[in-house]
């Protein structure tokens, strides 16, 4: 067995068209078992049209996908579990009756299903709600209705689409605990968001894509190294002289109480940190900053869009 | 296709219709309902009126002994009819209100000598404004002039039934009257105003005979019942495709099961519900008849046979897979209900189509366009029970049928199939016909 047939998901030059429009162009990319994969792009990149085809609603016009082992995601539906970006629940129908349709659908049936209705609904929070109708949900109790729904068959690829929007931070931050959790149990999880500060939390690799198309992929650490600036945040008193030579220093950006250099092109923050030394200057903090996925991401498609 | 996720689907469409008050309701409620709006109004016509006072001046004296007879016969005679079975309903609605209204009539007397016709009635107003008499009529000096006029004034104008019925006297009184002038006999008067009975036997293509008349009203109940039970459970099924459309819940079940899969598993589950339905109905309908067996069968009435019964259920099934993936089409294709009610126009007026097109196979089961609109798609499973109720149609006749019917609903399946799996993930705006066609040539 070679590396590559141990991915759980493969994706091997797809491209899915509407019509005229190319939602999806020629992208390729494996998503290996037990990370957490952050799926990013901006509105319209593709996200939602490859993670489709991923769960077997779509089929690629042209490439491969294989999920599991299986070529043909279809078949290995019973072990994906996915919350959609556009969800909801039966309006009239008693959240346990939903419960088990949808574990039914996922070939969990009878008093297993019970069992497992009732721990997601403890875990949750929500086991007092069980015999309760969705239209007496608050929106923040329907989502983590959804998420168990997602959940409940207990699978080995979890794919979640935004699944933090319209909660509320205390609900954000308990998601992120149960999705921590399935990590450590080596769920792969497929995590696509516009937030870029959860994405940076979570996330072991990433994909960026852009108007059907790659932007950048690869480890955390390695999307982040792409970024072309060096920046050092700073707190100085004098120096000004050489924050402003422009051989050394491309951009000062003040803040509250400190600035952010941008370095120029090939300057070492080093050669910097001495210039201010020799300069007289009282450093009370200078720090290399690392990029934050938030910046990687304004500077790959922000100049695009 | 996994048949688990299939029943999956089916047991949880069925338990969400069957599991409900409107699903009780609708089974229990509605047949009674029927049955009390059925018989409530012929209850009430049997109810005995008040008594009529009536006073007839008759300046002739002629008219008057003929209408007081007549009138006073007829009540008489009503009752005795009302002891006699009758089966055909429209038989016993026609005569309702002559017959069966049981208002005695007292003829109270009143002197006219010598009084002039502006002060007779100012005397009988005053008489009923007293309380003392409730109606007059006033025979007109040359009653048997074919242009003469009646008066009756009545406290109870409204009252339909005493009015239909004193026009029936008095038209009897008139005609014995004038029949008196030629030399016929008083007994020979009774047998010219003797009714007619009319007894319709059926010939069916063997030849033998039957009482006509039932099979009509089992024809006519069993398309009303598969018309109604088919816009029914059609609505249903576009309202639960539309709320999982509109609530995204379909993204959810797509990933959990192929669109063929969920769909073909609501059919099924919303039908079966109809079934259950449509099999309480025609059970509790059964048990009815057969209590009532002796005495049906005393009138000649016979059941219909069990392959028959059968026959209804295939063509049951067979329209309700027409009409509902249409519905299910309809529903994947747009984005509210209300939309949907719009477009559900086309299959709506196609069942009408086909309901009234069975009004013509009521009329004369053999003729060719019933055996045409026995065959055709749409409207056969309406149609075809229709025929297999009122005679015996080849086999050849009903094998066609089911097979021409039988490749429609497949091919119905498989194109909604087609526009529901692209049509459930559109979110946001209608699907336009171009479009649809091009979901059912690309996918």
């Amino acid at each position: 067995m070679n590396e590559n047939s141990k991915a759980t998901v493969k994706v091997e030059n797809v491209t899915k068209k509407f019509g005229d429009f190319v939602a999806v162009s020629d992208l390729s990319f494996e998503i290996k078992p037990g990370r957490v994969f952050g799926f990013l792009g901006p509105n319209g990149a593709g996200k939602t049209t490859t993670i489709r085809m991923i769960v077997g609603i779509l089929l690629p016009d042209e490439g491969k996908i294989e999920v599991l082992g299986s070529d043909s995601p279809v078949k290995v539906q019973n072990k994906i579990g996915y919350l959609p970006e556009e969800r909801g629940l039966y309006k009239k129908m008693k959240i346990e009756d939903q419960l088990r349709y949808f574990a039914a659908l996922k070939g969990i049936n009878g008093s297993e299903a019970d069992r497992r209705i009732d721990y997601w609904l403890e875990k949750m929070g929500l086991l007092q709600w069980k015999k309760k109708k969705t239209t007496d949900l608050s929106k923040g109790m329907a989502q983590k209705i959804q998420f168990i729904s997602a959940v409940l068959h207990d699978p080995e690829l979890l794919i979640l689409d935004e699944p933090f929007s319209g909660l509320d931070p205390i609900n954000v931050e308990f998601l992120i605990e149960v999705v921590s959790e399935l990590k450590q149990q080596n769920k792969t999880i497929i995590f696509s968001t516009h937030l870029m500060e959860t994405a940076e939390r979570l996330c072991d690799d990433i994909l960026l894509i852009n108007k059907s198309r790659k932007v950048i992929s690869g480890t955390l650490r390695e999307v982040k190294s792409s970024f072309s600036k060096n920046l050092v945040a700073l707190r100085i008193v004098g120096g000004d002289g050489i924050l402003s030579d422009k051989e050394l220093v491309a951009e000062v950006k003040d803040h509250a109480d400190e600035k952010e250099v941008v370095l120029a092109n090939g300057v070492d923050a080093q050669v910097l940190l001495k210039k201010l030394i020799e300069s007289g200057a009282r450093i009370l903090k200078f720090e290399c900053v690392e990029p934050s996925l938030r910046d990687v991401f304004i500077e790959k498609i922000g100049g695009e869009n | 296709m996994t048949l688990s996720k299939i029943f999956a689907v089916i047991k949880h469409e069925y338990k969400k219709i069957v599991l409900k008050w409107s699903f009780l309701i609708g089974t229990f409620l509605v047949p009674l309902l029927g049955l009390v709006f059925t018989f409530i109004p012929m209850l009430l016509f049997l109810i005995k009126g008040e008594t009529l006072r009536l006073v007839i001046v008759d300046p002739t004296e002629k008219i008057k002994p003929r209408l007081e007879k007549a009138l006073s016969e007829k009540s008489t005679n009503s009752k005795k009819k009302e002891l006699e079975p009758k089966l055909n309903t429209l038989e016993t609605q026609k005569e309702l209100p002559e017959e069966a209204s049981n208002t005695d009539v007292v003829f109270v007397d009143y002197s006219i000598a010598e009084k002039s016709a502006e002060q007779i009635r100012r005397e009988l107003n005053a008489m009923i404004t007293d309380g003392k008499i409730d109606a007059y009529l006033i025979v007109p000096e040359d009653p048997l002039d074919p242009s003469a006029s009646y008066e009756f004034y009545s406290r109870k104008a409204e009252d339909f039934i005493v009015n239909s019925r004193l026009k029936g006297a008095l038209e009897r009184a008139i005609r014995a009257e004038r029949l008196s002038k030629t030399k016929i006999s008083e007994e020979e008067l009774e047998f010219l105003n003797s009714e007619v009975k009319l007894s319709v036997k059926k010939l069916d293509k063997q030849g033998s005979e039957e009482e006509s008349g039932q099979g009509f009203w089992i024809g006519f109940v069993i398309a009303i019942l598969i018309y109604m039970i088919l816009s029914v459970y059609g609505q249903t099924i576009l309202s639960a495709v539309v709320e999982e459309k509109e609530t995204r819940i379909a993204e959810i079940l797509f990933s959990s099961a192929k669109p063929f899969e969920l769909m073909i598993g609501k059919l099924i589950g919303v039908g079966l519900a109809g079934l259950t339905q449509l099999g309480i109905w025609l059970i509790s309908a059964s048990v009815i008849l057969i209590f009532s067996l002796p005495y049906l069968a005393l009138v000649g009435f016979k059941l219909i046979s069990p392959s028959v019964l059968i026959l209804f259920f295939v063509y049951f099934t067979l329209g309700f897979f027409t009409y509902a993936s249409i519905f299910a089409l309809i529903g994947s294709m747009v984005t509210s209900v209300q939309e949907g009610g719009q477009f559900s126009f086309l299959p709506v007026m196609i069942m009408l189509a086909s309901f009234y097109l069975c009004f013509l196979v009521l009329r004369d089961p053999s003729s060719e366009i019933s055996f045409w609109i026995s065959i055709a798609p749409f409207s056969a499973p309406m149609a075809m029970p229709v025929v297999l109720a009122l005679e015996k149609p080849p086999i050849w006749q009903i094998t066609l049928s089911i097979f021409v019917n039988v490749l429609a609903v497949v091919g119905i399946v498989w194109l909604a199939s087609r526009v529901y799996r692209v049509g459930m993930l559109m979110y946001g705006k209608r699907a336009t016909i171009p479009e649809v066609w091009r979901w059912i040539k690309e996918s």
